[in-house]
């Protein structure tokens, strides 16, 4: 962060930012988009409200950034967490159930009434999110208690945790027709609302990390958890704190998805938005190995997957073709990341500086 | 006696997890073999194994994979494009054996190019794997959007050929069973097993696989300053993983005579849990092939209980299987501390305590999993104790398309299909504009007035406000959801006939066709549907 901030805008400056390789990544895609689909950047004005293929891009993304944000401090104590799909699962079963508990009978049953709820709308948001940072802690307490290897404790949660959220729901796809509870993932205020859900989770977590020690912590635990053990840190604290936190962000996830779809679908919520939100971090530039992180990039990281997704979409690309897609496309990220590459790019920068 | 048992322990303790993953195997098919009288059939014990061909098969390439301290999350969707890829050339006509060879190597060259990005341009494993995933599973609908069915004779005769177990035909006999047999793809599941044995065991490739995972990449850096080939190894490990993933892909084709994108999802989770139950560390570095089997074993055996149980969801299965492998790895993760000297701070005298507070911990937990299996079996289990394999797996009946059809040309507007569930029903209903609405299922015949405004109230929510759902509804009885029903809906209005089918919970509903079923069903007569 400190380095983009010097006034000094060096080509090599720009280059070994954190923030160019998304940004590059991005403008590559949005640059696709401008030359085959036409008409991708108009933004039209609806009843005050803007709408839009780029606004839906921040829409659509609005859970996967809302995962990477706690993904990415996840990331940079050096762990992972696989669970966040399943995490996000268990909140929107919970929600729906509260809202809608028509599914415990056994029947498929609609609500049509978009007044009807069970219980009020803050308690169903307190009791998912609740649910989703016990999720959180668990995989904290594994990893930094009972020091298992972090993929592996929460890949435990990602195997059952589909199971549990299915046991909420009965087995069954719960309908939410409460309306307030829509405006969550389908509201609009100018911009779409998730988006300033995600503002918000955002500027807390950075105001967290980037104006208090927490962030230069959770960076020195990623780098060396001994050292940072020896020199006072009480690392296992600092990964309870981010695994616990990744699970808060997970269960927003949940509630917007699920408010989204108007549907709770224990089967299908965030099915693989795990490795979403991973590949969102590491197309950031935050190394899988922790240290450093930047969340700003991450954002970015996050805004890549979506814009592909959603240019794919535009040309038509069927919806489960599309994975064939991302995966070329994660591929040439990677290579993009890769030594050889960026060896490459200093090589370029080099003769420039001299000049 | 206690010192015997004790010192047996310490000197096997790398045998501890396989041994408890046995045990464990065992005597969950004791428990259920007591409760269940089904399960006591030979047959049903050789099921576990044609069940699970293609878990094994994935799970001992897996375990290769592991051992180096890699993963391997790509199985799933090579698995599924081996299904569709062969099913699609054997409809065009191809050779059956040309076919597997090419499967096989088309198997072989993912794994080697996954490799390839892990060993050369040092991709963290899990990331170019999934990516493989990805890839594997995004070409398969490039190849076709729905299932294919698989009509061949040679890969009919590798499917449905009974091989009998020596020794047991007559005694099955004399019981009055049939003659218990087993498949094709467990012989090829049961060599590979063996090969792998060997090859981990007995050759210098096995011995590399092993120096290199383990100690969160330390060894792997030894192994290098050794000068052992790290990276042909590595290479080789993944190259091999995706034969075995072919090779499932082909086994579970066999199995269920069709190929499509949707198959297998979430298996590289099985694999991987079976692999972590058969005591290999996830860490790399220790464990046994042999171990998977039981893995894959325990996985099976879960399965069959729930699927006796009857009353229990498929969804119990995930659940059991996370908390397996949570202990598993806790034991694992246990071992492993005391092994690396974490908690080595503690005096000499005191390790035979710790140790013995170790063993009883092993044995508590196995103990405490034997109870819970042994309540909740009887408990839950007392309600349809006489379950017997028959009646537990429900022949779905095809959807009755032509008589809907016919019904539809006689003037219904809706005709609703609805089979399976947890009594298996096959129930089918019309719907007429003028209010009247039949159903039968195959016994009975019911018929019903409902006011002809309702009638037309859903045909309008269908097409306008739900702007007729769509056709893309993938229904696949291979489905886990042991209890849901399958639905086939046509509708006839305003010109268009439209027609879906789907499965209610597990497979994605559009909220359009959601929202018809949910409004078609109160509208239905009461079918005294017999169990």
């Amino acid at each position: 962060m400190k380095k983009t901030m010097k006034p000094s805008f060096t080509w090599r400056n720009i280059t070994e930012s954190r923030l160019f390789f998304p940004l590059v990544a991005l403008s590559l895609i949005l640059l696709f988009d401008f030359i085959f689909i036409p008409g991708f950047f108009t933004i039209e004005n609806r009843e005050g409200n803007l709408h839009g293929s780029l606004i839906d891009i921040f829409r659509n993304g609005s859970t996967v950034m809302l995962l990477a944000i706690g993904m990415t401090l996840v990331i940079a104590t050096g762990g992972v967490d696989l669970s966040v799909g399943a995490t996000m699962a268990i909140a929107a079963s919970v929600a729906g159930i509260l809202m809608n508990p028509s599914a415990l009978r056994n029947e498929v049953f609609f609500v049509t009434d978009p007044t009807y709820t069970f219980q009020p709308l803050g308690v169903v948001i307190a009791a998912a999110l609740f649910v989703a940072i016990l999720c959180g802690l668990w995989n904290g307490v594994l990893v930094a208690y009972m020091r298992i290897q972090p993929m592996v404790a929460t890949l435990i949660l990602m195997i059952s945790g589909r199971g549990i959220a299915q046991l909420i729901t009965n087995g069954l796809r719960v309908q939410i027709t409460y309306r307030p509870y829509a405006y969550i993932g389908q509201g609009w205020i100018v911009l779409p609302f998730s988006l300033y859900i995600v503002a918000f989770v955002f500027l807390v977590t950075w105001l967290m990390t980037r104006k208090t020690a927490i962030g230069m912590f959770i960076e020195s635990v990623g780098i060396n958890f001994r050292s940072s053990f020896f020199s006072g840190i009480d690392e296992k604290r600092i990964k309870l704190l981010v695994y616990t936190f990744c699970g808060f962000c997970a269960g927003i996830a949940g509630l917007v998805a699920s408010s989204n779809i108007k549907t709770s679908d224990a089967n299908n919520i965030g099915l693989t938005t795990e490795l979403d939100a991973i590949l969102a971090v590491v197309i950031g530039g935050t190394s899988m190995a922790g240290g450093r992180f930047s969340l700003l990039a991450s954002m970015v990281g996050a805004l890549v997957m979506q814009a592909i997704t959603q240019s794919m979409y535009a040309i038509g690309v069927p919806a489960f073709a599309l994975q064939a897609i991302k995966a070329v496309v994660v591929i040439l990220v990677i290579l993009l990341y890769s030594e050889q590459v960026r060896g490459f790019v200093r090589r370029i920068s080099a003769p420039k500086k001299e000049v | 006696m206690l010192r015997r048992v004790s010192s047996f322990f310490s000197k096997n303790r790398q045998f501890i997890p396989l041994m408890a993953t046995a045990l464990l195997a065992l005597t969950a098919y004791g428990i259920g073999a007591y409760f269940f009288v089904g399960m006591r059939n030979p047959q049903v014990f050789f099921n576990l194994f044609r069940n699970s061909a293609h878990t094994l098969i994935s799970g001992i390439g897996m375990t290769f994979v592991i051992l180096t301290g890699g993963i391997d999350l790509s199985v799933s969707g090579v698995v599924a494009l081996t299904t569709v890829a062969s099913a699609v050339l054997l409809r065009e006509g191809w050779n059956a054996w040309l076919v597997i060879l090419l499967m096989l190597a088309m198997g072989m060259s993912l794994g080697a190019i996954m490799g390839i990005f892990i060993v050369k341009l040092k991709v963290q494993p899990f990331i170019a794997t999934l990516a493989g995933m990805w890839f594997a599973r995004g070409m398969c609908f490039f190849i076709s959007d729905n299932a294919v069915q698989i009509d061949n004779y040679v890969f009919h005769i590798l499917g449905k050929t009974k091989i009998l177990i020596p020794g047991l035909t007559e005694l099955a006999e004399s019981q009055g069973n049939p003659a218990p047999f087993i498949s094709i793809p467990v012989v090829a599941a049961f060599t590979l097993l063996l090969a792998a044995i060997f090859i981990a065991h007995y050759t210098r490739f096995g011995r590399n696989v092993y120096a290199i995972g383990g100690d969160e990449g330390k060894n792997e850096q030894s192994a290098r300053l050794m000068g052992l080939p790290v990276d042909r190894t590595k290479l080789l490990v993944y190259t091999f993983n995706g034969f075995c993933s072919a090779l499932a892909g082909l086994s579970y084709a066999l199995f269920v005579e069709s190929g499509h994108g949707l198959y297998a999802p979430g298996f590289e989770l099985d694999v991987i849990a079976s692999v972590v139950m058969g005591g290999t560390m996830l860490s790399g570095g220790a464990g046994y092939v042999f171990g998977t089997l039981f893995g894959v074993l325990i996985l099976s055996v879960t399965q069959v209980l729930i699927q006796f149980i009857g009353s229990l969801s498929s969804w119990w299965t995930k659940i059991v299987i996370g908390v397996l492998t949570l202990i598993f790895i806790g034991v694992q993760t246990v071992l492993a501390n005391r092994k690396s000297g974490r908690s080595g701070a503690q005096p000499a005298q005191a390790l035979p305590e710790a140790h013995r507070k170790r063993l009883a911990f092993v044995a508590g937990a196995i103990a405490l999993i034997a109870i819970a299996a042994f309540v909740s079996v009887s408990r839950f289990g007392g309600a349809s104790s006489a379950a017997t394999p028959e009646s537990t797996q429900c022949i779905v009946k095809p959807f009755r398309e032509e008589e809907a059809a016919r019904l539809i040309k006689d003037g219904a507007v809706i005709v609703y299909n609805r089979t399976a569930g947890p009594l298996c029903v096959d129930q089918l209903y019309a719907i007429y504009p003028d209010g009247r609405v039949t159903g039968n299922d195959g016994v009975n015949q019911v018929e019903r007035q409902v006011d002809p405004a309702q009638v037309g109230n859903l045909l309008t929510a269908i097409s306008v406000d739900h702007q007729w759902f769509t056709n893309e509804i993938y229904s696949t009885y291979l489905n886990p959801c042991r209890q849901c029903f399958a639905h086939y809906i046509s509708v006839s209005y305003n010109g268009q006939e439209k027609a879906v089918t789907g499965v209610d919970g597990t497979t994605a509903m559009p909220p359009g066709y959601a929202f018809a079923l949910a409004e078609i069903r109160p509208l239905l007569p009461e079918l005294t549907s017999e169990p």
